[in-house]
């Protein structure tokens, strides 16, 4: 292994403490809706100025690390992703947990996690420089033909009707565009509002649309919550580790997808998990159930964004590009070190790298005890908590985590707003994930659409921009195949006599 | 290093006592300022070059006077909401904000954003990111000419990544092309990382970008030109757009605004202590080599130093089609 | 997997919203004539325009086939489903986010965490709860609020009345 000379470096009592408390703290805040990673960085930065470069890496990275993982838990215990990586864990995690199996679901939420992140991890340690040129070769229509990929995802999540589905990806389409275009610099559909001038942000629309319908039918009965089955199983660590072995090649998979994902600077966590779950679905032999509770869902999103860390850090620490957006915040926090990134930064400064890396590393791997404990105390507490206390407690919890994201009290209304809207959109038989699809990937969408059209037009090879470059034609041949493989697989059966009762 | 820090202990300890004696005797003095910790509103995201060069300045400021400078971020709109909300903000010099150049201008010409430039009390333009023209180190096009040749050979097959449209890179871009009479195809991007990423990545042949560009990525790429009254420090084999011949200084100009309601005297002393900050070498060491140029507006001559840049921002971006 | 109803209940909600959206969607094809760079109004035009298709489709559908998509949307509930709770909620989340910039955040919260109590109350108030549940409430309002505005460094909104 590349600089294991480091590793003592990174086993110092104090990188030891501040990996454990980073990932404590990144956990906790991750878990609370509207605290995303990005902020839990931020917030750090003053607090790392002080310290040595491979230190601070260390804390910051274990708070990211943290933070994505916690994001599971309001995704999956109150159908709210705490960050938007957490998107598709709702998808599964959350049917799981009324069902009673919570405790399961964030179990393997953990074990997965650690699994994703120690995937980064290694490819950040052995294939950084190599990889990072994965960034460069993505171009605007790569972008774009991702963006296109993540929306086949539509027909999954639109609960029996295409139409409606497609209909409210649109309505989600449309709603990323509101505000000033951001490569454009036009204000649209703000209607001479100022309190639409910032758009909607993703991560309050998340909440409003995920959450409030929860809580608006939470009060409507004195039902629990979440069905509780008999008496405490404790971690169900066995169980979950069985279920985690019988599908290695799903958690490898999307653990390899989410490095990849992190790596392309414009896309993240989200796009990761969003991507890995599109794959799970289509490669399992249980395609039908994703959505109702499948482990394999939970499974492939939390093992591709809590992967994305790792692969994210490649193009930063390589390139200077940051991968992610908590990325970019920690590449300004070495700025202001002085320290310079680039390649010569793991040829010259390995000291810093490599302790950071394997801190990173170790990191992850604390993240099991502490996410289990965590976990299972943010379960029992969410089953335990009287009715009376856990509703106001969570909306207040999502009003304050909304304003936090960018300090506006507009995006608290929007966010109540949304709520209100996909409540009833969500009765009239159009489900909030395909709206959710389309303001994420709008914007990656659009740009990647607006970018590839420009250089197209000016180079007059429109065909060739939108149909000519190899990876794109992968990335088409994996849409087409995720959209048809249902029906060829029915064809299949079909032939084949089999019969697929559930 | 210890001589500052008491020196810094000391003027803390006097500038308590002051603000006691201010208390004791009801006469807010502004040598008390600031006596609690000073709110710095970013009306971007964390982690831009907003952020960063905020970043540089907050430890600087607890060194100098004693109190943290606490950074927070209000994005949207591209910092339209941030600004649009500035005057309605206490005055009392513990609140300021972040202002950029063009946008401040570009944005209330295009519809009611909410603010005018004029409505914006500037103290201080500390800083500002020259506008450069770059392209990867292993281009065929190896100085400025070269690309005004190419340009000319190849009208609008020349493609240049920058980061978003009426912003400095776009309008460098629109005001350049009029310079040199040729016609290049700007491609915006979301942030200057990503277009970079882009010319690295041969997407695009080359970029408006930044000097800061250079400095990030170093030996892989080569700065062809800076819109500098002089060369950068840093790159001393860069040659200035005036140098070539063509009248072109500008940047991503970077300054603090405080609310309307801030009293005379504060804005002055704010606009001090940005000034000493900006006189530190140390921090002129740290803003040169990330790239940056210094600035030194003051409260006094803001005005006059926004109008005048004003008017090009104005007139390339309605060559550009950014404003009606 | 959703089970359409066979109870013949035909999908007005559904043809009802798509016509919302169809209105919506020319709204915005109308805003877009307002923009001045192509880069802005290429995208939001074909997507408005795919939305106003799929709408119409969509009504299509739903007057040839006559039902559709109609679950039952409190199905799994039992008892009776209170829509009066149900708008107290929204509304106190609303009036306490609307009143903030004048009521400052700790306030606003207080007051939507007290109304939202009493909408989600379906057990007795004893006296032990009448007691123990606004502790409950006040520790995890000024816990947060110490949280964020001390520990996170948020801006959290003073409000007009008490500066």
């Amino acid at each position: 292994m590349t600089g294991l000379d480091y590793l003592w470096q990174a086993l110092t009592p104090f990188n030891l403490l501040l990996a454990l408390a980073g990932v404590v703290a990144g956990t906790v805040i991750g878990s609370l809706p509207g605290l995303t990673a990005t902020m839990a960085v931020a917030v750090l930065v003053p607090i790392t100025f002080s310290m040595e470069p491979a230190s601070a890496l260390i804390l910051m990275g274990a708070i990211y690390t943290g933070a994505i993982y916690g994001g599971a838990y309001s995704a999956i215990l109150l159908n709210t992703p705490g960050t938007p990586s957490a998107i598709a864990t709702t998808f599964d995690g959350y049917p799981m947990a009324k069902r009673g199996d919570g405790d399961l679901a964030i179990t393997l939420a953990c074990v997965s996690s650690v699994v994703g992140g120690l995937v980064g991890a290694a490819f950040l340690l052995g294939l950084a420089p190599p990889l990072a040129e994965v960034a460069l070769a993505f171009g605007p229509v790569e972008y774009f033909w991702l963006a296109v990929f993540g929306l086949t995802l539509i027909s999954a999540l639109s609960d029996g009707n295409l139409l409606k589905g497609l209909i409210g990806a649109c309505f989600g389409l449309l709603l990323a565009c509101i505000g000033v275009a951001e490569i454009s610099a036009d204000i649209r559909f703000t209607f001479g509002s100022q309190v639409l001038l910032g758009g909607i942000e993703t991560v309050s629309a998340l909440i409003g649309l995920y959450c409030i319908p929860v809580m608006i039918d939470l009060v409507a009965t004195p039902d629990r919550h979440l069905k509780v089955t008999t008496e405490s199983k404790g971690f169900r660590l066995r169980e979950a580790l069985a279920v985690s072995w019988k599908s290695k090649f799903n958690l490898i998979r999307s653990s390899v997808i989410g490095t990849l994902v992190g790596i392309l600077p414009g896309a993240g966590g989200s796009i990761a998990g969003l991507v890995a779950y599109s794959e799970a679905r289509r490669s399992s032999k249980r395609s039908d159930s994703f959505g109702t509770g499948e482990p394999e869902g939970i499974q492939a999103t939390e093992s591709a964004n809590n992967a994305t860390v790792g692969g994210g850090f490649i193009p930063t620490l390589v390139l200077g590009i940051p991968g992610t957006p908590p990325d970019a915040v920690i590449l300004g926090a070495l700025l202001i070190q002085g320290v310079r990134t680039g390649p010569s930064l793991f040829t010259e400064n390995g000291a810093i790298v490599y302790t950071f890396i394997y801190g990173l590393i170790l990191a992850t791997i604390l993240m099991l005890p502490a996410g289990l404990i965590i976990g299972r105390y943010a379960y029992k507490s969410i089953i335990t908590i009287p009715k009376a206390l856990l509703v106001p407690t969570v909306a207040f919890m999502t009003m304050i985590g909304t304003y936090a994201i960018r300090n506006s009290i507009s995006d608290v209304v929007i966010m109540i707003v949304l709520g209100v809207i996909g409540w009833f959109l969500n009765r009239f038989g159009f489900s909030p994930s395909p709206i959710v699809l389309g303001l994420i990937l709008g914007r990656i969408a659009e740009q990647g659409f607006v970018q590839a059209w420009t250089i197209g037009a000016a180079t007059e090879d429109l065909t060739g921009m939108f149909f000519g470059r190899p990876i794109s034609l992968v990335i088409i041949a994996f849409t087409l195949v995720s959209l048809f493989y249902p029906l060829i697989r029915k064809r299949w059966s079909m032939k084949g006599g089999a019969v697929s009762a559930d | 290093m210890d001589i500052l820090r008491k020196i810094g202990v000391t003027s803390v300890a006097v500038a308590m006592s002051l603000a006691v004696s201010g208390l004791v005797s009801g006469v807010p003095q502004a040598e008390a300022f600031p006596d609690k910790p000073v709110n710095y509103i970013i009306p971007f995201g964390p982690g831009g070059e907003s952020d960063i060069t905020a970043r540089h300045q907050q430890s600087f400021f607890k060194d100098k006077f004693g109190q943290d400078l606490v950074i927070a971020y209000k994005p949207g709109g591209g910092g339209a909401v941030g600004w649009s909300q500035l005057n309605g903000m206490i005055g009392d010099g513990y609140t300021m904000m972040g202002i950029n150049l063009p946008h401040i201008v570009v944005k209330p010409l295009q519809k009611d954003v909410g603010f005018k430039t004029e409505d914006i009390i500037g103290v201080y333009m500390f800083h500002y990111t020259p506008d450069a023209v770059v392209v990867n180190a292993d281009s065929d096009i190896k100085s400025l000419q070269d690309l005004i040749d190419y340009a000319k050979a190849n009208p609008g097959k020349l493609t240049m990544s920058g980061s978003g449209k009426g912003t400095a890179n776009h309008l460098a871009q629109v005001r350049f092309d009029k310079m040199a009479d040729i016609k290049t195809t700007y491609v915006a991007f979301k942030g200057t990382g990503k277009a970079v990423a882009a010319l690295l990545g041969d997407q695009v042949k080359a970029e408006w970008g930044y000097t800061s560009v250079g400095a990030k990525h170093e030996g892989k790429v080569r700065l062809l030109a800076v819109a500098m009254e002089e060369r950068h420090p840093k790159f001393p084999d860069v040659p200035t757009f005036k140098e070539l011949g063509f009248d072109l200084v500008s940047g991503a100009y970077r300054g603090i605004a405080v609310p309307k309601s801030t009293p005379e005297e504060v804005r002055v002393k704010l606009s001090e202590m940005i000034g000493e900050i900006n006189a530190d070498p140390e921090f002129r060491k740290r803003m040169e080599n990330d790239g940056m140029a210094l600035l030194d507006v003051g409260y006094k001559d803001l005005n006059a130093f926004v109008a005048e840049q004003a008017k090009a921002y104005e007139a390339a971006a309605r060559e550009a089609g950014v404003i009606k | 997997m959703q089970i359409e109803s066979k109870s013949g209940k035909s999908d007005i909600a559904g043809t009802v919203t798509a016509v919302v959206f169809i209105l919506l969607a020319s709204l915005a094809l109308w805003d877009t004539t307002t923009m001045t760079d192509s880069d802005s109004y290429v995208f939001p035009r074909a997507i408005a325009a795919a939305m106003i298709v799929f709408c119409v489709l969509l009504i299509a559908y739903n007057l040839v086939r006559g039902a559709a998509d109609s679950r039952d949307a409190d199905a799994g509930t039992s008892g009776p489903v209170s829509t009066p709770r149900r708008v107290g909620l929204v509304a106190a989340m609303l009036f306490s986010s609307l009143a903030m910039p004048w009521t400052g955040f700790l306030l606003s919260g207080v007051f939507a965490f007290g109304a939202i109590m009493l909408f989600a109350m379906y057990d007795p108030w004893t006296p032990r709860r009448r007691i123990v549940f606004p502790l409950a409430a006040l520790a995890v309002v000024l816990g947060f609020y110490t949280l964020f505005s001390k520990v996170l460094l948020v801006p959290l909104p003073v409000g007009f009345w008490f500066r």
